[in-house]
């Protein structure tokens, strides 16, 4: 199954926030607990982490750029081989994630 | 010209830190501007990259503060001093009013106090004396510039101008403006005029003109008044002082129709000294409407707090009201 990673919330004052480190390379296998991504608001660092299994896929924000929350960050899947949507709009259900403001 | 993304607190420091390093004598002041970073961390990285004797923690103590500052800015250093919340600016109205913005007219141009005091207005859930939007107060004092951008890109330009200025300013944010994101000219020269007001959307059928984060619920107003056929131009006034009447006459002259939006008080307030000023001005007779805070304090409370502050149904309430009949 596809899934696409969005930036969680909400979080208090925040509309927008910037990408500061991804975990790992499409390819990489995440488990439940495994940190994600690290994403920058004004003033606090936000740690995603899968509460899922899945695959990272495809990074659509890369380290620096900006996403607003509840919009995509990546596309996930279950297994390797299936075949990914040709818009992030398509990318199915949302991939579930755990978040820390610190 | 290329530009960066940067959050409004970002604007600020970087605004800073380049002034810092053109300018020798620019001291920052104020409470946990230091290795804190900034109540707001609009100070980040100063510390760090100027050390402890150019960027300066004080004590809760805002009337010596402001003092300090106006006077180390009368002896020949710039300063830019802090007063994070802007209720407690009451504290240095003394040396700041009879002083600082009197200093260049009394001693025939022979002092001069290059200081900036940057301070944050506006209610965000810390209740009736840390919420307050008293610029309004600011704006009759000759000699004094009242400046409050909307976005990133004006509070960086508009800082740069401010600590360039060879008078006081008081440079006012928002406690809600901090986590807005905007692109920003990676540019490090000073082009921002202070005086000079932005439409922020054109329009045919009404001027909105506001400041500060009353900008955001101007432009929401707009948005949600479009699908009525109403066409809002919105104004950012961005400097309160000197005020930009010529613009916002011209758009009002076009419109015939004025609706002011502040989130301080309505009496006495940046409303009425601008439709005042743009009724003085046309010689064709307007309609105007203000929408302000609700006359009492600001609750901590949310609920209280929503009930006194004005929103963008409130504006589109009173454009519809203004517009009727028309």
């Amino acid at each position: 199954m596809i899934f696409t990673l969005v930036v969680p919330g909400p979080i208090e004052d925040v509309e927008e926030i910037r990408v500061l480190e991804w975990h790992g390379e499409p390819g990489r296998r995440f488990a439940p607990g495994d940190v994600v991504v690290e994403l920058e608001t004004h003033k606090a660092i936000v740690e995603i982490r899968a509460a899922q299994a899945g695959i990272l896929r495809r990074i659509l924000h890369p380290e620096g750029s900006w996403q607003r929350l509840g919009e995509p960050l990546a596309i996930l899947s279950d297994a390797e081989s299936e075949p990914l949507p040709a818009t992030p709009e398509l990318g199915g259900k949302e991939w579930a994630v755990e978040f820390q403001i610190t | 010209m290329s530009s960066r993304r940067l959050f409004f607190n970002e604007a600020i420091a970087r605004a800073l830190a380049e002034e810092m390093e053109r300018e020798d004598k620019l001291v920052v002041l104020g409470q946990d501007v230091g290795a804190y970073g900034g109540a707001y961390k609009e100070f980040a990285g100063l510390y760090e990259r100027f050390g402890a004797q150019r960027v300066r923690d004080t004590p809760v103590a805002e009337a010596a503060t402001i003092g300090i500052a106006l006077g180390a800015a009368a002896a020949g250093l710039r300063t830019l001093v802090s007063i994070t919340y802007m209720d407690f600016l009451i504290l240095g109205l003394e040396p700041l009013v009879n002083y600082a913005a009197k200093a260049r007219y009394k001693t025939g141009g022979a002092v001069r106090v290059p200081a900036v005091v940057k301070t944050t207005a506006g209610a965000k859930g810390q209740g009736v004396a840390h919420a307050q939007c008293i610029e309004s107060w600011l704006m009759g004092v000759p000699g004094l510039k009242v400046v409050a951008p909307s976005n990133p890109a004006d509070a960086y330009g508009l800082l740069k101008t401010s600590l360039r200025e060879e008078g006081p300013v008081v440079f006012v944010d928002h406690k809600r403006l901090f986590s807005t994101a905007g692109e920003v000219p990676e540019t490090n020269e000073v082009s921002m005029p202070l005086g000079k007001a932005a439409i922020v959307r054109p329009g045919t059928d009404v001027t909105l003109a506001a400041h500060s984060y009353a900008v955001r619920i101007a432009v929401e107003a707009a948005e949600r008044l479009e699908p009525a056929g109403v066409s809002c131009e919105v104004i950012d006034l961005r400097t309160l002082a000197p005020l930009d009447v010529e613009s916002i006459g011209e758009s009002v002259a076009r419109t015939r129709a004025l609706v002011t939006l502040e989130e301080g008080q309505p009496a006495c307030g940046v409303g009425s000294e601008v439709a005042f000023r743009v009724r003085e001005r046309l010689d064709v007779g307007i309609r105007v409407a203000r929408v302000a805070a609700r006359p009492a304090p600001v609750s901590s409370n949310a609920v209280l707090e929503a009930e006194v502050l004005p929103d963008a149904a409130r504006v589109v309430e009173t454009t519809l009201t203004l517009l009727e009949g028309r």
